[in-house]
């Protein structure tokens, strides 16, 4: 059965052995007592689905879904206890559908995948809609002063508490949560009492945080002051800021229907900076506004820079349908920058902010060494994670499962999943097409600076697949878009990619270990570059 | 072109035989018939012998074909015809002949001639007024109704004595007209003219019977005058037939000879060949042999097309009828072979010349994935005629494909790419050598040795048209490279021009061109007439200095830069901007007559990707990717498939 001899191929030596384990659950000590016990305790979950996935038809559907579990970065002048860098290998599992007609029991050791160590909770609250934002948000108006007692506040925070120990999760045995983000809206609008419960909710579900637990929050310029802030480090536990300045100019701010202005952003800025408890904390800017000058930008650049913040993401602007830019404006034409126009910025940050000493890891983020945004590094490694609150998205078990968007239907929705006993939750053994996982690794990897491991890959997908990738991307190394690279991360040339691809079928060493996109050229192409692996990946 | 093929199809469609609904017939069959001899062997064939075609020595067969230009009325008078003489039920001909088309064109069955058996009781005045009557036996031969098909036409011809030139009283004579006359003249057959329609009011005869005399020098008291639709006149057709056309002229008593004239694949009974008994009989049972091949094989079944397959276990001199003769498939019956008795020794017949197709195109399937597809429907289609041509051939553009002589079959639709119509050019190099180029991708832009002459084949065109459109004709003919041969008024209204042209320049959108020019009045057909002398040269597409195979071209010296320049531009337009910039280039070797570019995408990134955005992302992406997967890759280029069909939409010269 596939499952079996994917899983033997794994532990065909003792390293790959240990970093499966360590792969299926993170918080394996070396002296536990191994992987059947790991094994185990990761099926404990869904006992008796596991038993259900005992007896299958031999008709039944495996597919693997590999979930990237990165070395997590020991950040600078932080707590946190590295884990070993050696543990790239994914996680297997077979997810398979039970069909009616069981007749064969063949009984199979299906190891579920890792339970999730990361928590996004959407706070879905603004004063006012800006005119690029299609999130699911509740506008409460710019009119109330005492927002601190708004009901429509209250009343969400009780669905979400009620949403969270709903959630089906073994408290006792579930590995610590080891970050937790705050996304909206805007949370900073959600009192600290409020907030400090959503969060007390999840340790109750899921355990005391891990003692070195990102906790972000974005937060935005007018929206706290510095006793609201230390309150929200203070009490709550945010650790991490994510300032949503999204430009510097008072013109560009009041042209995107931001509900501060320049003034805010600097003192925000400054009481960021600032705060003690605020390990890490990110700058946030939107690129390729409407009326965006080549010096505007570079005054922002040049002030996200003097701000000195650990982090800095920039967002290019995307006109999405039915917002108020999605009315005014067409892409490409005044006054939008034109397409390269809005490429010269691009360049001009990644130049400028790489100058300044962050890194570009990803597509729209840049960091000082250490500062990833370790949330946001579970998306992109195709880790699993929890999802609370309108219109938020969670990946368990290999499942993708959106909520409700509209306020509604998300109270519906908690009220249904009070109702629910665990039998009944077990029932929803999702099916998980691997060309589809294949092709959210490729998309999700190729998005940032580490890109694709091709051994990795390879492990999955075979090496024809491997090598019609690489066939597929060919041209884009020798232009420049692409990057080889070896083991070591250094440029492998072009022409030995071109010999190691010839010589695939041989037995031959293969040194290109890694594919990037390049920056910014690469980058700038990710979604041409990536629908061409889509080609191969599913043709 | 399609159009000309299109109508020419239409028009010629209904005189096919008919494999089923026979029963119906058979009660005519034994009144006509006379006599019956049951001399069936098996019960498959109890109907054999139904007819005794023992009683119709030569001098009682007719063999006539009827020509004309196209809508002319030619089908219609072939239906009257066969009604005229309980050969098919009155009234319902029509519908069931347009169904079978339907049919025909869908297992891919090209334009054939096909033949019907008509048996006509008919008295020949003797001496005093003392009317003797006898059966006659008629077999009407089909021809393709255009001269594209000049070739199944003359086929056609070899089987026949005499012809019915079947005229539009209101039109007049027409191009084709003129050609099949000339085909039928030449064939030394007796031409009876038919001035047909003359039940329309704007019919007039006697201009018609002018144009006769001047054009063809035929008595203009010889014309019949017609109306196939009120049934005016048609009495007088069928007598005029046996009266005026010579009996078939083999002789009985030697050993078997017959003509192959034609040959197509029925699912259920194999290949069934059409024959015309030269000499001799033929009788089921016999074992016949292929001149062509040696191949021997015994005569299953043996018949006449009534218009059904009707068995007659025989067939005599002078006859036309079907042979069933366990041939496996169409390749085996060359059309044009004797056929003769397995253990004579004959000579054979004088046959016809094989098809030349001088019109090529390479086809492709859109998605290289239906390759399997495409080939399967063309070996059905060579399947049921041995004389198309095809070759399997390999594009880097656009992946397997076919080089395909005649017309594209449009059956195939909008799945196929068919590159720009080609025609056969020859090259002569300083060295001697010779090359004939059939797919202009094949000749080597840089062949490292002089071209001392190239030539391409030439048709010599007739054109008739309204005079006052004298003018654009001539322009439109001059642009095409033509040479003026003759200009005459067949009338006092109607102009005709020969025009030698380059066969090249007429297979492209010609006519289309001709009929918006003279708002459709003007009238064309053409014979294929010898190769000359011209100055060509090879046109390459280069998409960032990587010629295109299938994009290339063969042209005139003088008209490359133009037909470089469209090109060029045209691609531009279709093709989007890719991650690189796109250099397109037409080039005659080394030399770049043409240039354009496209500057490249700047910038195509999603920004922003957070949890819930993984599957948005990723549906986004997945259908960029479908976006690709519609195009043909050149290098790094992605060309869309409209650029091809648009580039054959340019190419006019």
């Amino acid at each position: 059965m596939g499952g079996n001899n994917s899983w033997k191929s794994f532990g065909a030596n003792s390293q790959d052995d240990t970093n499966l384990r360590r792969a299926l659950n993170p918080h394996h000590t070396e002296d536990s007592t191994g992987s059947s016990n790991c094994m185990e305790r990761n099926n404990i979950p869904g006992a008796e689905a596991s038993q259900k996935e005992m007896e299958m038809p031999r008709s039944m559907n495996f597919q693997l879904y590999p979930l990237l579990s990165l070395p997590h970065r020991p950040r600078v002048g932080s707590k946190f206890s590295p884990t070993p860098s050696t543990s790239l290998l994914p996680c297997l599992t077979a997810v398979c559908r039970i069909s009616s007609d069981v007749h064969t029991s063949i009984p199979l050791p299906l190891p579920r995948p890792p339970l999730p160590e990361a928590a996004y909770i959407h706070l879905p609250f603004c004063r006012r809609r800006c005119h690029y934002c299609d999130f699911p948000i509740v506008a409460l108006g710019s009119s109330s002063h005492r927002l601190d007692d708004d009901p429509r506040i209250s009343t969400y925070i009780r669905f979400l508490l009620h949403e969270i120990s709903a959630a089906k999760a073994p408290s006792s045995l579930h590995p610590p949560i080891r970050t937790v983000y705050f996304g909206g809206g805007t949370p900073s609008l959600v009192p600290p009492r409020l907030v400090r419960s959503v969060l007390e909710a999840i340790r109750a579900k899921f355990g005391e945080l891990a003692a070195d637990a990102e906790v972000s929050m974005e937060m935005d310029p007018g929206t706290f002051d510095a006793r609201r802030l230390d309150e929200m480090v203070g009490v709550v536990g945010v650790n991490r800021v994510s300032l949503g300045v999204q430009a510097f100019q008072e013109e560009l701010l009041q042209a995107c229907g931001r509900a501060h202005g320049r003034g805010e952003v600097d003192e925000a800025i400054e009481l960021v900076a600032g705060c003690r408890g605020i390990e890490s904390w990110s700058l946030d800017l939107i690129s390729s506004l409407p009326h965006l000058t080549e010096e505007m930008w570079e005054e922002s650049l040049r002030l996200a820079v003097s701000a000195r913040p650990q982090h800095v993401s920039i967002y290019d602007l995307q006109v999405e349908q039915g917002t108020k830019f999605a009315k005014l404006y067409t892409p490409g034409e005044f006054p939008l920058p034109t397409e390269s126009q809005s490429a010269y910025f691009y360049k001009m940050a990644s130049e400028k902010l790489s100058k300044a000493g962050y890194e570009h890891y990803e597509i729209s983020s840049y960091c000082k060494p250490g500062h990833e945004c370790q949330h946001n590094q579970t998306y992109w490694q195709n880790r699993p994670f929890y999802g609370f609150g309108l219109g938020s998205a969670s990946f368990i078990n290999g499942v993708r499962f959106s909520r409700p968007r509209r306020l509604k239907e998300y109270e519906q929705y908690v009220k249904k999943l009070e109702m629910k006993t665990t039998a009944e939750e077990d029932d929803d053994v999702a099916i998980v097409d691997a060309k589809e996982t294949a092709m959210d690794m490729v998309m999700l990897s190729m998005r940032t600076a580490r890109g694709l491991d091709l051994k990795w890959f390879e492990s999955f997908f075979g090496e024809a697949m491997k090598l019609s990738l690489c066939r597929a991307w060919r041209p884009y190394i020798d232009s420049g878009h692409i990057v080889a690279m070896d083991e070591e991360k250094r440029v492998v040339a072009t022409c030995d990619f071109e010999l190691e691809m010839a010589g695939g079928g041989q037995r031959r060493r293969w040194e290109v270990a890694f594919l990037r996109l390049s920056d910014p050229e690469g980058f700038l192409m990710s979604n041409e570059l990536i629908a061409i692996s889509f080609g191969v990946l599913s043709p | 072109m399609g159009a000309l093929y299109g109508a020419a199809r239409a028009a010629r469609s209904r005189l096919r035989p008919f494999l089923s609904e026979s029963r119906a017939i058979v009660p005519i069959l034994h009144k006509i018939g006379g006599e019956r001899s049951f001399c069936s062997h098996s019960r498959q064939n109890s109907r054999e012998g139904a007819v005794d075609l023992g009683q119709f020595p030569p001098e009682r067969i007719r063999n006539f074909s009827i020509i004309a230009h196209v809508d002319h009325g030619k089908s219609t008078l072939a239906d009257r015809l066969l009604e005229l003489t309980g050969t098919i039920k009155k009234g319902h001909g029509q519908p069931q002949y347009l169904d079978k088309l339907q049919v025909e064109r869908e297992r891919g069955i090209t334009v054939k001639a096909q033949t019907a058996t008509m048996f006509y009781r008919y008295g020949i005045k003797e001496d005093d007024a003392m009317e003797n009557l006898s059966n006659y036996l008629l077999n009407l031969i089909d021809t393709p109704g255009h001269v594209d098909f000049s070739y199944e036409v003359s086929r056609s011809l070899a089987a026949c004595q005499g012809v019915l030139l079947v005229v539009d009283a209101a039109q007049g004579v027409q191009a084709q007209t003129v050609a099949n006359f000339y085909l039928a003249f030449e064939s030394n057959l007796t031409i009876i003219p038919v001035i047909n329609k003359i039940d329309q009011p704007t019919a007039d005869p006697v201009r018609v019977k002018a144009q006769i005399k001047s054009l063809f020098d035929l008595d203009p008291a010889d014309a019949l005058l017609t109306s196939a639709k009120t049934g005016q006149g048609l009495e007088h057709v069928l007598p005029a037939v046996i009266d005026r056309i010579p009996s078939p002229p083999g002789k009985c008593d030697s050993p078997l000879r017959m003509l192959l004239l034609d040959s197509y694949y029925d699912e259920y009974k194999g290949v069934i060949c059409h024959v015309a008994v030269v000499d001799g009989a033929l009788r089921k049972g016999d074992k016949i042999a292929s001149s062509a091949t040696d191949h021997v094989y015994e005569v299953l079944d043996v018949g006449i097309m009534h218009p059904e397959l009707t068995p007659t276990g025989v067939l005599f001199t002078g006859q036309v009828g079907y042979v069933i003769s366990g041939m496996r498939s169409t390749k085996e019956a060359r059309v044009g072979d004797t056929l003769y008795q397995a253990k004579s020794t004959v000579v054979p017949l004088p046959g016809f010349k094989p098809a030349k197709h001088m019109v090529f195109s390479g086809l492709y399937p859109a998605d290289g994935s239906d390759f399997d597809a495409l080939n399967h429907a063309i070996d059905r289609l060579t399947c049921n005629d041995a004389g198309v041509s095809v070759s399997k051939e390999t594009s880097t553009a656009l992946g397997m494909g076919f080089r395909y002589g005649l017309s594209v079959p449009q059956e195939y639709g909008a799945k196929v790419i068919s590159t720009v119509p080609t025609v056969p050019y020859m090259f002569e190099y300083a060295d001697g050598s010779k090359v004939q180029v059939q797919n202009p991708a094949a000749l080597t832009s840089n062949p490292g040795k002089r071209v001392t002459a190239c030539y391409e084949p030439s048709v010599i065109a007739t054109i008739i048209f309204p005079s006052e459109y004298v003018g654009p004709v001539i322009t439109l003919c001059s642009e095409r490279r033509g040479e003026p041969l003759e200009y005459s008024f067949i009338d006092c209204q109607r102009v005709l021009m020969k025009y030698r042209l380059p066969l090249r320049e007429i297979v492209v959108d010609f006519y289309n061109e001709l009929k918006s020019i003279t708002s459709g009045y003007a009238s064309f057909d053409y014979e294929d007439a010898e190769y000359q002398q011209s100055d060509l040269v090879k046109l390459d597409i280069l998409l960032n200095g990587q010629p295109v195979d299938a994009m290339a071209t063969i042209v005139h010296n003088l008209k490359a830069q133009r037909v470089g320049r469209e090109l060029v531009e045209k691609l531009k337009k279709f093709i989007d901007r890719q991650m690189f910039e796109i250099t397109i280039q037409a080039a005659i070797g080394s030399k770049v007559i043409a240039r354009e570019t496209i500057s490249p995408l700047r910038k195509n990134v999603l920004a922003k990707c957070y949890g819930g955005d993984v599957t948005r992302k990723r549906k986004l992406l997945e259908k960029q990717k479908e976006g690709k997967k519609r195009m043909k890759r050149v290098g790094s280029v992605d060309i869309p498939q409209e650029a091809f069909s648009e580039l054959l939409k340019v190419s006019k010269d």
